[in-house]
C-alpha cells in the first residue's frame, strides 16, 4: 500500500502543477478548463473518488483540471464554486457536502457553465446532470447474497453506519427487508459510526454477548473499514474462522485489498461516477444530449472473482 | 451585668480522633472585648469556627441571643448575627471589593437585580469606617494582604453583626491600620456589640481586652478581667509553664563577612523598590532590617535569594564577589529564605511534615536523583525534634497543624540544607507567645554556630531585641544604620518615616 | 501501596477508590450475563481493554497532579500510531525502530507543550489544546488524510498483538506493557526526587520555587512523560486496529482524565497517584465490559458511564470532608 507521503505527494503534485502551468498548456486546437470541488478529500472513498477523476481527466488531452478540496465546510464549497464562476471555466463536476450548495450550484447553471453534481444530490433541477450510486440498492443485494449464502438460516451481526446519516439507513432496511421471512436473525447489532475503531469495540462486545463457538455465522458491515475491524476483533478471539465478513464500497485498496486476503469474504462496491462525470462533462461540451439522472449500480468481489475485476449486479 | 450575647457550654470537637476541644465553656457579653488566648494548637480557632458555622460541635451548646443554635453554615450563623473574621482569608480574590463585602446579600432593588448604585455606595462607606481607601471595584485579589484584612472587617460590619470574632486582625496591619482597627472596635462596643478576639500580641491584649479566657491544649484554663490578670500569670497560664517574656539575645563574637552588597537596587513597576541598599553582614550576627510596610525590606531580602530581579553592585558572598539570578543559585551559594506568607510561598500544605521539612535539601537527601527514603525519614525526624514540632507523625498533613507548627516545619525545611545565611521576613508573624521564644532561641543557636541572620520583623521590640545592628529603610532607601545601643524605638521608628538620615544623629 | 508515602488520609484514598471498583464488581456478579461475567478470559479482556487507556491515564496522573492537563493525547496516539504504521508498513522498519520512533514522537510534542506550559506560562489547558490541533493536523498531512494499512499486516504489529498464558488464560501482551507503565510512573512519583518535585509543584508552585525546587524543568519532564506515554499508547492502538489511522484517538482524552479523577487524583493538582488511576481505570474498564456483556446499547452505555462518574467522584469528595 503506497499510502505513505502523500504530505510529500501533494507538495510535488502542487510543484508540478505551477511547472505546468508556467509551461502553458499545450496540445490540442480546443482546450477545456473544468473545474472539480470535492467536500472532503479526508475520506478514503472521496480520495479514490479524486484519483479517479484525475486518471480520467488525463485520457483526454484537452481537460485542464482544476482541484479543491472544501474540507468538509460547505462555506469553503461555495466559495469554491463562485470562484470557478467568475474564473469562467467550461464545466464543474462538484461533490457536494449537502444541500446547502444548492443555490451556488443553481448560480453556476444560470451563468451557462455545465453542472455535473456526483454522489451527493442538491435541490431542485438547476444543474445538468446528476451522477450517483444506490445505496438502497446495494442493502438488497447484500442481504440477497447473505440469503443465498447461509442457506436461508443462521445469526448475524449488523454493524450500521452512524445512525443519523442517509446512507446507514438506505444500506441497512432494504438489507433487513431481504432477511425477512427467512431463519436468519440479527444476533447483534451496533452504531460503529462509520468508524473502524467503534467497531472493532462493538465486535468485541458481540462476540463476548454470543460466547459459543459457531454462534454467529456472518457479519455484516456497513462499510469496508467496519467489516475488517470486525474480522481482527475476531482474530483476537480467535474465532474468525467460523464467520464471513461481509462490507460495501470495495476501494481498491482497503475492501478489494481485505478480499484479496481472505479477510472479507465480499465487498459490495460503491461506485463513485468519478469516470462517467468527467465522460459526461466532455459529450456535454461537445453539444450532445445526457440524461438528467444517472443511477450507477453496484459490483460484487468475491475471493473468487475479485482478480478478474467482480461481477456487476444491475 | 450586661446580659450574654452568646454561650458555649460544654464544647468538644474532635478531628481525625483527636480531641481539639474538650468541655470548653465560653461566655460573650455585650459591649466587651473578650480576648481569647493560648499557644497554637489550644483551639481557638477551632472554638470561633464553631461559633460562626464552619464547624460543628461534637459536644455541647451554642447558645446566640438566648436561643439554642446549630449552625449549619456561615450563612445561618451571619443571620444569627455571627460574624467571624479569619485568619485564612476568606474572600474571593478575582471579585472586586464590594462584591465580596455583599457576597451571598447582594443589595437587591426592583425585581431583584442587583442594584450597583446602592451596593457601591453602602461599600464606600464600609470601606470608609475602616479606613480604607480603595476603589471599591479594584479586585480583592490586587490589593495587599493588610488592604484585604480590612475589607474583611469591613464585611463582617457590613452585616450588622452582634457577635464579632476576629482571629489575629493584626497579624499582617502596619501601626496606624491597627489603631484604626482599634478604635473600631471601640465603637462597636458602645454600639453594644461583643468582640472576641485573638491575638499573640500581649500589649494588644491588655490595651482591648475586657476579660480575658485561656486555652491550652483544648481546655479552658481560666476566664478573668483583664484587670486582675498579670502578664505573667497569663503567659503561664498559656504554656503551662513560666516563661521568660524578655527577649533574649546572646551576642556572639561578629565572624567573617558572609554576605554583602555596595548597593543594591530593585526596580518595581511605578518606580525602585529599593535604590543602592548597601550592608554587610558577618557570621554571627543578626542584622535586623527595620522599615515600615512599603519599605522594600522584604524585597532586599527576596532579591538576595535571587527571586527578584535586581542589579547588585560589589555583591560578596562569603567574602568572594558572586551573583544571584535564582533561588537555586542563592541556595547554592548557602542562603536560605523563610518568607512571610507561608501559605502562600511558604509550604505545600497538602504534603505532609517529613515532606515539606525535606523540600529544599531534597537534592542532598537524594543522590543521583533516586529517594532514600530512610535518610528521609531521618532528616524530617531531625528537624521535628530540633525544632520541636507538635505533629502526631511525621506524616501528618501540614495543613492540620497549627500556625506555630506549620512556621517551624517551614523553618525545619531550611535547616537542613545547612544554610551560612539565612533571611527570615517575619518570621514569627501568627504564631504563639511560646513558639516565638522557640524562634528566638533558635536564632540565638544558629548564629552561635556561625550562621548570619538578616531579620525583618515589623514587631519593633522583637526586632530590636533580636538585632545586633539594625538598618532602616523608608521607601527604598537606607536612611540609618545603628549598632544595638544606638537603635533605640524611637530612633528606628524616626528614620523609618525617613527622618534621618544616613549614619546621621538622633533624632 | 500509597499513593503518597506515609500517611493515614492516603490509605483512606486508596480505600474510596477499591469501594468504587468493589461497587461496579459487585454489578457484574449480579448482571453476569449467564455466568461470563466468572470466567477467567472475561477478566484478561477487560484488563487488555482497559491497557491503551490506562497507559494514557498513567501519563496524565503525573500532568494532573503537577495542577496541569494533557488534552492533546487523544491526537497523540494518532499521531503515534501514524509514525509507528508508516515505519512498519510502508518503510519495512523493524519494531525496535518503529515503536522508539513513535514513543519519541510522542515525547517529543510532550516536550513541546511542556515548554509552553513551562517556559512561555501558557495555561496547560491552552498549551495542550493547541497541540491537540497540531498532532492531529500534522497525522493528516503526514498520510494526505487517509488509513496507512497493508494486508496482511507486518510481523510487528501480530507480535504486539501476541498473547502469553498465565495460569491457563491468555494475556495480551499490552496488559503487560500497560503493567510495566504503572511501574514506571509509580516509580517515577515515588521512588524518584522528581516525583517528590511534581507533588509539591501541584501543591504549591510559588513555595516549591522558592524551596529551589526546578519548576521548569519538573513541569517540562511531566508533559514529555505524558506525551512518550501517549506515543506508546498509540502504537498499542494501531497496533490492535492494524492500521494508522489519522482520526484515531478523538475524545481518549477526556477517557484518560475520567480515569484518574474516578480513581480519586484532584483536578487541583498536588495529590493521588497512579496506584488510584489505575484502580479508576479498571472501574470504568469493568463497567464497560459489563455493559457490553449484558448487551446495553450505545445511549444508555454512555448515559450510565456519565452516572458512574459523578458517583465516584462524589463517594471521593465524601474524603476530604471527613
Amino acid at each position: 500500500m503506497a499510502t505513505g507521503g502523500i504530505g510529500q505527494r501533494i507538495f510535488l503534485a502542487m510543484i508540478a502543477a505551477a511547472a505546468a502551468g508556467g509551461c502553458g498548456g499545450g496540445g490540442g486546437d480546443e482546450q477545456w478548463i473544468i473545474g472539480y470541488s470535492q467536500c472532503n478529500r479526508g475520506e478514503p472513498w472521496r480520495e479514490q473518488m479524486d484519483a479517479d477523476v484525475q486518471a480520467a481527466a488525463k485520457k483526454h488531452a484537452e481537460i485542464e483540471l482544476i482541484m479543491k478540496d472544501a474540507q468538509n465546510e460547505a462555506f469553503q464549497q461555495i466559495a469554491h464554486v463562485k470562484e470557478f464562476v467568475s474564473q469562467g471555466v467550461d464545466a464543474i463536476i462538484i461533490s457536494p457536502k449537502d444541500t446547502s450548495l444548492t443555490p451556488a450550484v443553481a448560480e453556476a447553471h444560470q451563468a451557462g457553465i455545465p453542472v455535473i453534481v456526483l454522489d451527493r444530490a442538491v435541490e431542485g433541477d438547476q444543474f445538468a446532470c446528476f451522477i450517483g450510486a444506490d445505496n438502497k440498492k446495494i442493502g438488497a443485494e447484500v442481504g440477497k447474497w447473505v440469503v443465498a449464502k447461509l442457506g436461508g438460516k443462521g445469526k448475524v451481526v449488523e454493524m450500521k453506519g452512524l445512525s443519523s446519516s442517509p446512507p446507514a439507513i438506505d444500506r441497512s432496511a432494504p438489507f433487513r427487508a431481504a432477511l425477512a421471512g427467512t431463519e436468519i436473525e440479527i444476533a447483534y447489532e451496533a452504531d460503529m459510526e462509520w468508524l473502524g475503531p467503534l467497531a472493532r469495540e462493538k465486535m468485541l462486545a458481540a462476540l463476548d454477548r454470543n460466547p459459543e463457538p459457531g454462534s454467529i455465522q456472518l457479519v455484516y458491515g456497513a462499510n469496508d473499514p467496519a467489516a475488517i475491524a470486525a474480522y481482527w476483533a475476531a482474530v483476537d478471539k480467535g474465532r474468525e474462522d467460523e464467520i464471513l465478513f461481509v462490507g460495501v464500497d470495495a476501494l481498491p485498496h482497503e475492501g478489494l485489498e481485505a478480499v484479496r486476503n481472505g479477510y472479507l469474504d465480499a465487498t459490495f462496491e460503491y461506485p463513485n461516477g468519478a469516470a462517467l462525470g468527467i465522460e459526461t462533462a466532455l459529450k456535454i461540451l461537445a453539444g450532445e444530449e445526457v440524461l438528467k439522472h444517472i443511477v450507477l449500480g453496484t459490483r460484487l468481489y468475491t475471493p473468487e472473482n475479485v482478480e478478474s475485476g467482480g461481477v456487476p449486479l444491475d | 451585668m450586661t446580659a450574654a450575647l452568646a454561650r458555649l457550654s460544654g464544647i468538644g470537637k474532635i478531628f481525625s480522633g483527636h480531641a481539639v476541644l474538650e468541655d470548653v465553656d465560653f461566655e460573650l457579653r455585650a459591649g466587651e472585648v473578650h480576648v481569647l488566648a493560648g499557644e497554637n494548637g489550644a483551639g481557638k480557632s477551632t472554638l470561633i469556627k464553631i461559633l460562626g458555622g464552619v464547624h460543628a460541635a461534637d459536644a455541647g451548646e451554642v447558645v446566640v441571643g438566648g436561643i439554642p443554635r446549630r449552625f449549619r453554615s456561615v450563612q445561618e450563623a451571619a443571620r444569627a448575627g455571627v460574624a467571624v473574621i479569619h485568619q485564612e482569608l476568606s474572600l474571593a480574590p478575582a471579585l472586586s471589593v464590594e462584591d465580596n463585602l455583599f457576597l451571598g446579600r447582594e443589595r437587591r432593588g426592583f425585581l431583584g437585580v442587583v442594584s450597583a448604585r446602592a451596593q457601591r455606595r453602602a461599600a464606600r462607606a464600609l470601606l470608609q469606617r475602616v479606613g480604607l481607601a480603595v476603589d471599591p471595584r479594584v479586585a480583592v485579589g490586587a490589593l495587599p494582604v493588610a488592604a484585604r484584612q480590612l475589607v474583611e472587617i469591613a464585611k463582617a460590619l457590613g452585616q450588622d453583626a452582634r457577635v464579632i470574632a476576629m482571629d489575629e486582625p493584626t497579624s499582617s496591619l502596619a501601626r496606624t491600620e491597627a489603631e484604626r482597627l482599634f478604635a473600631l472596635i471601640e465603637e462597636l462596643k458602645r454600639g453594644g456589640a461583643g468582640i472576641v478576639y485573638i491575638t499573640h500580641r500581649m500589649e494588644e491584649i491588655y490595651r482591648l481586652a475586657d476579660r480575658i479566657s485561656v486555652l491550652r491544649d483544648g481546655r479552658m484554663i481560666l476566664t478573668r478581667p483583664a484587670g486582675e490578670l498579670d502578664r505573667a500569670t497569663l503567659v503561664r497560664a498559656m504554656v503551662g509553664r513560666p516563661l521568660d517574656e524578655q527577649i533574649h539575645r546572646e551576642p556572639v563574637p561578629p565572624g567573617a563577612e558572609v554576605l554583602a552588597a555596595d548597593a543594591v537596587t530593585v526596580r518595581g513597576r511605578t518606580g525602585l523598590l529599593l535604590a543602592g541598599v548597601g550592608f554587610a553582614l558577618r557570621a554571627g550576627e543578626v542584622l535586623g532590617v527595620a522599615g515600615l510596610a512599603g519599605s522594600g525590606s522584604s524585597d532586599l531580602l527576596h532579591a538576595l535569594f535571587g527571586d527578584r530581579r535586581a542589579e547588585f553592585r560589589g555583591l560578596r558572598i562569603g567574602g568572594r564577589p558572586a551573583q544571584v539570578r535564582s533561588p537555586r543559585e542563592a541556595m547554592g551559594r548557602g542562603i536560605a529564605l523563610l518568607t512571610a506568607d507561608r501559605k502562600r510561598s511558604g509550604l505545600c500544605l497538602s504534603l505532609s511534615v517529613a515532606e515539606n521539612a525535606t523540600l529544599a535539601a531534597l537534592p542532598q537527601l537524594s543522590p543521583g536523583g533516586i529517594r532514600r527514603p530512610r535518610r528521609e525519614a531521618a532528616a524530617a525526624a531531625r528537624g521535628v525534634t530540633a525544632l520541636r514540632i507538635r505533629c502526631r507523625s511525621a506524616a501528618q498533613t501540614v495543613r492540620t497543624l497549627s500556625g506555630g507548627n506549620q512556621q517551624k516545619v517551614a523553618f525545619a525545611k531550611w535547616i537542613e540544607t545547612r544554610p551560612r545565611v539565612l533571611l527570615l521576613d517575619e518570621p514569627t508573624r501568627g504564631i504563639d507567645v511560646g513558639a516565638k521564644h522557640e524562634v528566638y532561641d533558635l536564632i540565638n543557636r544558629w548564629t552561635a554556630e556561625g550562621m548570619g541572620i538578616l531579620l525583618v520583623s515589623s514587631e519593633l521590640p522583637e526586632l530590636l531585641g533580636l538585632a545586633d545592628r539594625v538598618i532602616v529603610l523608608h521607601r527604598g532607601r537606607l536612611t540609618a544604620q545603628l549598632d544595638r545601643r544606638e537603635a533605640t524605638p524611637d530612633r528606628v521608628i524616626a528614620a523609618a518615616l525617613g527622618g534621618e538620615d544616613r549614619g546621621g544623629t538622633a533624632a | 501501596m500509597n499513593a503518597r508515602p506515609g500517611g493515614f488520609s492516603v490509605s483512606r484514598e486508596v480505600l474510596f477508590a477499591f469501594a468504587a471498583l468493589a461497587v461496579v464488581l459487585g454489578l457484574g456478579s449480579v448482571f453476569h450475563a449467564h455466568g461470563l461475567f466468572f470466567k477467567p478470559e472475561t477478566h484478561a479482556l477487560a484488563l487488555w481493554a482497559v491497557s491503551g487507556y490506562g497507559i494514557l491515564a498513567c501519563g496524565m496522573t503525573v500532568v494532573i497532579v503537577t495542577a496541569g492537563i494533557d488534552l492533546s493525547v487523544g491526537s497523540l496516539v494518532a499521531l503515534a500510531g501514524i509514525v509507528f504504521a508508516m515505519g512498519t508498513m510502508n518503510a519495512e522498519w523493524p519494531g525496535w525502530i518503529a515503536v522508539p520512533a513513535a514513543v519519541l514522537v510522542g515525547a517529543a510534542c510532550g516536550l513541546f507543550s511542556g515548554t509552553l506550559v513551562a517556559l512561555l506560562r501558557l495555561q496547560p489547558f491552552i498549551a495542550t489544546l493547541a497541540m491537540m490541533a497540531f498532532a492531529r493536523g500534522m497525522a493528516k498531512w503526514l498520510t494526505g488524510g487517509v488509513k496507512v494499512q497493508k494486508m496482511p499486516p507486518p510481523a510487528t504489529v501480530e507480535a504486539l498483538n501476541a498473547k502469553l498464558a498465565i495460569f491457563g488464560v491468555d494475556v495480551s501482551i499490552s496488559v503487560f506493557l500497560f503493567l510495566g507503565c504503572v511501574a514506571l510512573t509509580a516509580s517515577f512519583l515515588r521512588a524518584l526526587r522528581f516525583g517528590r518535585y511534581v507533588y509539591a509543584i501541584g501543591d504549591n508552585e510559588e513555595a516549591a520555587r522558592l524551596s529551589g525546587v526546578p519548576v521548569r524543568l519538573t513541569k517540562t519532564l511531566a508533559y514529555v512523560l505524558c506525551g512518550a506515554l501517549a506515543g506508546l499508547a498509540g502504537v498499542l492502538f494501531a497496533a490492535v486496529e492494524r492500521q494508522g489511522n489519522p482520526d484515531a484517538g478523538v475524545g481518549y482524552e477526556l477517557t484518560a482524565i475520567a480515569m484518574v479523577v474516578v480513581g480519586g487524583t484532584s483536578l487541583m493538582g498536588g495529590r493521588g497517584g497512579v496506584v488510584l488511576t489505575v484502580l479508576g481505570a479498571l472501574t470504568i474498564g469493568y463497567l464497560r465490559k459489563i455493559l457490553d456483556i449484558n448487551g446495553v446499547p450505545t445511549p444508555q452505555q454512555l448515559m450510565i458511564t456519565g452516572g458512574i462518574i459523578v458517583l465516584a467522584v462524589l463517594v471521593q469528595s465524601l474524603k476530604t470532608e471527613g
